[in-house]
């Protein structure tokens, strides 16, 4: 018996290693979710979905996780590395984190933000780009290919964060992001919302939010392809005010409307981590109860960071009798507030009317910067902050770079004292958009910095309004990022299991967007063109009808006959009378003799009888040409 | 001037006595002209300056063949395409037939099956007749097509082993053939000695251009090998064994009209919480698929890819069925078994334009309705517990072994390469299906069945042929169809701006067709079909081109409306004025003639 066993096991390992011999390394899914309470009583959900595939031999075209849409892009466009984000509503960076992973990957501008590096020569870059926001626009329901003129996109050198001459970068600040660009891209995970933590999204619970972003980052890496999908929500928890100053409680079942019942089958891990920051007595919240909160589920792990705390917990467990629904009930009113980047950057408009104008971009210090620069740079003994500044101007607002003034702390300063460097790529009329990138160095102890740029308003043709012209012209955000100034998550434990905690250990730039600016153009007002042809025509044709009618006068004729007619009655009067006549349909009733009067009549009748022929005539032809088509 | 003539006379005025004329009848001076030329002038200036202006509004129409279109879709229609094939019967055994009549009777057969209706993509019908009598000797019809050598074929030899040896060694034999113009296909009837095989009659058709058909005393049922002969060639070599009527199948060629085809293959996983499996169709792909893709390579430009996806439950119901131990699903239920929301297959960022895809479907029921079989109208369980939509692909639904669900978390299992060449089998059979074949391995008419032999690659070469004959007829009547409607299009909408572009679509469109024609009248059966891709490919391009979609052409009320405010009155001033020059002209020349004829008098 054993005999036989043997050769069978060996045969059937065998069998196992052939079928799964083909390709090593598989490809990989892993989904997470991670929920970080705000200082300001909301709730933060950020989604993080991970799929890798290995380098294939197939060339893409034989796909088990991985999605087949993407990968044939990838094949297609051949795209190095690609971002795509839907945002609506704008980071609140004072209270909900400047300077931590979380805010510097995920607050995206408003609107679509999409940028890609490409793997072909450099004269085809262009070319990639404007095939990529096609395929994308019809992949995500959204109007990327508006992205496709070369008025709406840059390629920016350094001030982007990522230097590479076959980078593109565009943004569109007014799509409209809603629920049918997020089923395409929940298309793109294996289990769709079907299961696992992305049934969480209920779609009514995700929009109700004060922000949502969605984001896919795709990347080729050396074990192949990378494609990150996440999805970061902040959600007001319903509560009711009790009196006491309390952080509001929520579970996941309240937040959302519905509980994971388990994992998705075809993730590699699955796991829901709470961060929690600014605790009393950080030693203390390994426990599952403690006197500051409760939480309704025994986190497996607990990591602690330099100023939070992590629970990680895993779904695997949870079923559907037994759902998870993690909830986190304050006991203590708790007050903290989050990281905040070296500075915090706004951007508004000056000047007014529909003429000229000037943008400025104000840089103010927050709380949180000594404590950053003075462990960050120390320059020559001066404590120096670097901000680089990266700003897309479309052709129609005319940026005069050289009424670039930079003040420093409401002193205006020489350039070159505190700009170290710029770069600027201006626009072209239609052609074209114009770029500009400074880096700024600052001076630790700065309170403020305000830049301002002066331009003047473009005309655009009439075909290039949009439909609502009347509402304005959207700047796209500027970028300012911090390139001394890292943000990462700083874990004693090795995380590299866990995607999520391993991406937040790595360093990434802290940056932010701001406000996206709202121009009113010039609108003319769009039947003018042919008001214009009218009233030119007319005064054409009465120039043209009375010059004719000057050429052909008698003058010694017309005298002659005033003459003889100046005994009659006044012409005036006569004019009236005929006038009316001619509105009664009677003769001209006329003092004179009765034969002369009928021949009158007779005379103006059939004049008459001309004159409406002629309308009739011109009315009916008009008819005819209007109703032939 | 009216105001002149309108005056009321005041008195009554007594011509020839007075010398001085009256100015209301008569006039002593020459009336002038300045005022009358001058209007004139600009009457004749405004009326010259009018087809400048409407040579300036015109707007550009690249000038489209509009005849020689006409020209393709009348010959189209009036005269099928019809593509030379030679039919070679070859008589072994026969004493004493007279291969002259042997044809003759042949050509009746055929010309009764194919009838009068002509079909499109059908053969033009050249027949030749060798007969080698028992003791080898040969007599064949003039003029010969085939350099058959007398006696290679032995009568009581023929027959023996495989089929598929039969049709290799008939391969090396009919070798030499170069067919004339057009392919040559071969029937060869061995009349076998009496006795050996009772009374059956064997009919084979092979996998190249042949077949054979055995038995002994065939001489005595003479008139019924006849038949048969003419069934194989016109049934079977020249309509590929499809039924009779038919012919709406060639409207549903499933390649797009860029003459590319994608087939998306997708194992779809109903309930990823029971089982997982996946498979390795990369290796498939290689084995299996492509020497298919290959086979149909002059057909059309296949692509292969694949996907597996989860959660995509059916959106039809199943019910248990107690005597069969499984759940059924009816043909009845069938079209609503797709489920376009959960599945979703997606369309290709591979297929670009207008290729067509194709969707294969595997589909692993969920627990809940595990082992799902298909019920025929006639009660029994599908073999293949698949079927076709035509146009979109096919579905395939296949039980795992073990219909008991995994433990606690389901492992991904992979389907094993046996069962997985089955599924690939029935695949092709549909994708044969689909492209209008039988996938059953014969074919049975009132004479009798025929055995078929499949081909490795999917397709067996006659099939192939007569795939590219539907196929080239295909695309020029689609060809034709696109150009007619682009052109009535164009002149139904003379204020149309049509681009040079589309003009040099059209023009190589036509010249494709041309060619394709002209290839098919030659025989060449994969360069006509190649050029009729293209023509066809090149007419969609032009009807799609993305200038005649856009809305915004010059239309004459816009026409009207710019320049109606300018002209209307101008020319009312100007040709009133012409008018009246003119009138006041006459009327003081006939005065002046009163005048001087009065003078004369006077």
């Amino acid at each position: 018996m054993a005999r036989t066993v043997i050769p069978l096991l060996i045969l059937q390992s065998f069998l196992l290693a052939i079928a799964f011999g083909s390709n090593e390394v598989e490809e990989e899914f892993s989904e997470s979710l991670l929920l970080k309470p705000l200082p300001d009583r909301k709730v933060l959900a950020h989604f993080h979905f991970e799929n890798r595939a290995p380098p294939s031999n197939s060339h893409g075209r034989h796909h088990h996780l991985f999605p087949k849409a993407i990968s044939q892009l990838v094949q297609k466009f051949r795209v190095k590395e690609m971002e795509l984000s839907f945002t609506q509503g704008r980071w609140n960076h004072e209270h909900w984190g400047g300077s931590d992973t979380l805010s510097s990957m995920n607050a995206k501008p408003v609107g679509v933000e999409l940028w890609a590096v490409f793997d072909v020569p450099r004269s085809e870059v262009d070319t990639s780009w404007k095939n990529l926001t096609h395929a994308l626009s019809g992949l995500f329901c959204a109007s990327i290919n508006f992205l496709e003129s070369s008025t709406s996109y840059a390629a920016p050198t350094w001030g982007f964060g990522r230097s590479s001459d076959k980078l593109r970068y565009g943004s569109l600040p007014r799509e409209a992001v809603c629920t049918e660009n997020l089923t395409p891209w929940l298309k793109l995970l294996p289990c769709r919302d079907k299961d696992g933590i992305s049934a969480l999204m209920n779609r009514p619970s995700v929009y109700r939010g004060f922000y949502h972003s969605q984001r896919l980052h795709l990347s080729m890496v050396d074990s192949g392809m990378l494609l990150e999908q996440s999805l970061t929500v902040v959600l007001q928890p319903d509560t009711v005010y009790d009196g006491k100053d309390l952080q509001p409680s929520w579970s996941l079942s309240s937040l959302f409307g519905r509980k994971v019942v388990g994992k998705c089958v075809l993730a590699k891990s699955s796991n829901v981590y709470l961060q929690m920051e600014g605790l009393a007595h950080p030693e203390a919240h390994t426990l599952l109860k403690n006197e500051e909160f409760e939480l309704s589920i025994k986190p497996d792990r607990t990591l602690r960071e330099t100023s939070s705390v992590l629970f990680i917990f895993d779904i695997d467990k949870s079923s559907d009798s037994e759902p998870f629904d993690l909830s986190l009930t304050w006991k203590l009113p708790s007050k903290w507030s989050c990281q905040q980047a070296p500075l915090h950057a706004s951007r508004f408009l000056m000047g007014s009317g529909n003429e000229r104008g000037a943008i400025a971009i104000l840089l103010k210090a927050t709380e949180s910067q000594d404590k950053l620069s003075g462990k960050d740079i120390t320059n020559g003994g001066h404590c120096r902050v670097k901000a680089n500044v990266f700003q897309i101007f479309p052709w129609y607002v005319k940026v005069y770079y050289h009424t670039l003034q930079i003040f420093v702390d409401q002193q205006q300063n020489t350039s070159s004292e505190v700009l170290k460097k710029i770069n600027v790529s201006p626009s072209a009329d239609k052609m074209s958009s114009g770029m500009m990138e400074m880096m700024l160095e600052l001076p630790c102890e700065v309170k403020s910095v305000a830049i301002s740029i002066e331009y003047d308003k473009g005309f655009l043709h009439i075909d290039e309004y949009p439909p609502d012209a009347n509402q304005g012209f959207d700047i796209p955000s500027a970028l300012i990022s911090f390139p001394d100034h890292h943000a990462s998550l700083d874990f004693k434990e090795e995380l590299s299991t866990l995607p999520l905690l391993s991406k937040f250990k790595d360093k990434s730039l802290v940056r932010s967007y701001t406000e996206v600016l709202l121009v009113p153009l010039t609108t003319p007002d769009f039947s003018m063109p042919y008001n214009v042809i009218t009233i030119t025509c007319t005064v054409f044709a009465l120039y043209f009808g009375s010059l004719l009618n000057a050429l052909r006068r008698r003058i010694g004729e017309e005298e002659r006959f005033l003459k003889s007619k100046g005994k009659k009655t006044g012409g005036l009067k006569q004019l009236l009378s005929r006038f009316t006549a001619k509105i009664r349909g009677r003769p001209v009733e006329s003092p004179s003799s009765e034969p002369t009067a009928a021949a009158q009549s007779s005379v103006l009748s059939s004049k008459l009888l001309f004159k409406i022929i002629l309308v009739a005539g011109v009315a009916a032809a008009w008819q005819y040409f209007s109703t032939d088509k | 001037m009216e105001e002149t003539s309108d005056h009321p006379n005041p008195t009554t005025s007594t011509p020839g006595t007075t010398p001085e004329p009256d100015p209301k009848t008569m006039r002593s001076s020459k009336p002038g002209l300045k005022r009358l030329l001058i209007t004139t002038t600009v009457l004749f200036s405004f009326l010259s300056g009018l087809p400048f202006l409407w040579k300036s509004v015109e707007i550009y129409r690249s000038q489209l063949p509009f005849h020689d279109i006409d020209s393709l879709s009348d010959q189209i229609k009036s005269t099928p395409l019809r593509f030379p094939c030679t039919f070679h019967a070859l008589f072994i055994g026969f004493r004493s037939n007279d291969p002259d009549q042997l044809r003759s009777e042949i050509q009746d057969g055929v010309n009764q099956l194919t009838g009068e209706s002509s079909q499109c993509g059908s053969c033009n019908v050249s027949i030749s007749v060798t007969v080698q009598s028992p003791d080898e000797l040969c007599s064949e019809t003039f003029p010969s097509t085939c350099s058959y050598r007398c006696g290679v074929i032995k009568r009581d030899a023929f027959g023996g082993g495989l089929d598929d040896e039969v049709d290799e060694s008939l391969d090396d034999v009919f070798g030499g053939c170069s067919g004339g113009i057009g392919k040559m296909y071969s029937v060869v009837v061995v009349n076998k000695e009496e006795g050996d095989g009772g009374d059956e009659v064997k009919a084979v058709v092979g996998k190249r251009r042949h077949a054979w058909i055995v038995g002994s005393g065939l001489e005595e049922r003479y008139g019924e090998v006849v038949g048969r002969v003419s069934e194989v060639f016109v049934k079977v070599f020249m309509n590929g064994g499809r039924e009779e009527g038919d012919s709406i199948r060639g409207e549903f060629m499933p390649v797009g009209s860029d003459g590319r085809l994608v087939l998306s293959f997708s194992l779809l996983n109903s309930n990823p919480r029971d089982w997982i499996y996946d498979w390795d169709f990369q290796r498939i792909d290689e084995g299996l698929l492509a020497p298919v893709t290959k086979a149909l390579a002059p057909i059309a430009d296949i692509s292969v890819e694949s996907q597996v996806l989860y959660h995509t439950p059916k959106s039809s119901f199943s019910s248990w069925d107690e005597k069969l131990q499984s759940y059924i699903f009816r043909t009845s239920d069938l079209p609503f078994f797709v489920n376009s929301n959960e599945w979703h297959l997606d369309t290709s960022a591979g297929a670009s334009g207008r290729s067509k895809i194709l969707q294969f479907v595997v589909y692993i029921p969920s627990g809940k309705e595990c082992p799902l079989h298909l019920q025929l109208p006639n009660g029994e369980i599908s073999k293949t517990n698949g079927f076709i939509s035509p146009m979109w692909g096919s579905v395939i639904v296949w039980n795992p072994r073990n219909c008991d669900k995994d433990s606690e978390s389901p492992s991904r299992n992979m389907i094993s390469p046996q069962d997985l060449e089955q599924i690939v089998e029935v695949f092709l059979g549909q994708f044969r299906q689909l492209f209008g074949f039988k996938s059953e391995a014969i074919y049975t008419s009132e004479l009798g069945s025929y055995k078929i032999l499949p081909s490795e690659r999917g397709f067996t070469e006659w099939e192939l042929d007569v795939l590219s004959r539907k196929h080239t007829c295909f695309n020029l009547h689609s060809c034709a169809t696109t150009l007619g409607s682009l052109s009535r299009l164009v002149q139904s909408l003379p204020r149309m701006i049509i681009k040079d572009e589309i003009g040099e679509q059209v023009k190589y469109s036509l010249k494709a067709a041309k060619l394709a024609q002209s290839n098919a009248s030659l025989g060449g059966y994969s360069s006509s079909a190649s050029s009729s891709r293209e023509a066809r490919s090149l007419a969609e391009n032009a009807f799609f081109h993305p200038s005649i979609m856009s809305v915004s052409y010059f239309s004459y009320e816009h026409c009207f409306a710019v320049y109606s405010p300018f002209f209307l009155p101008v020319a009312g001033h100007v040709v009133l004025a012409a008018l009246r020059e003119w009138k006041r002209y006459k009327q003081e020349k006939a005065k002046y003639l009163t005048w001087l004829t009065r003078k004369k008098t006077a």
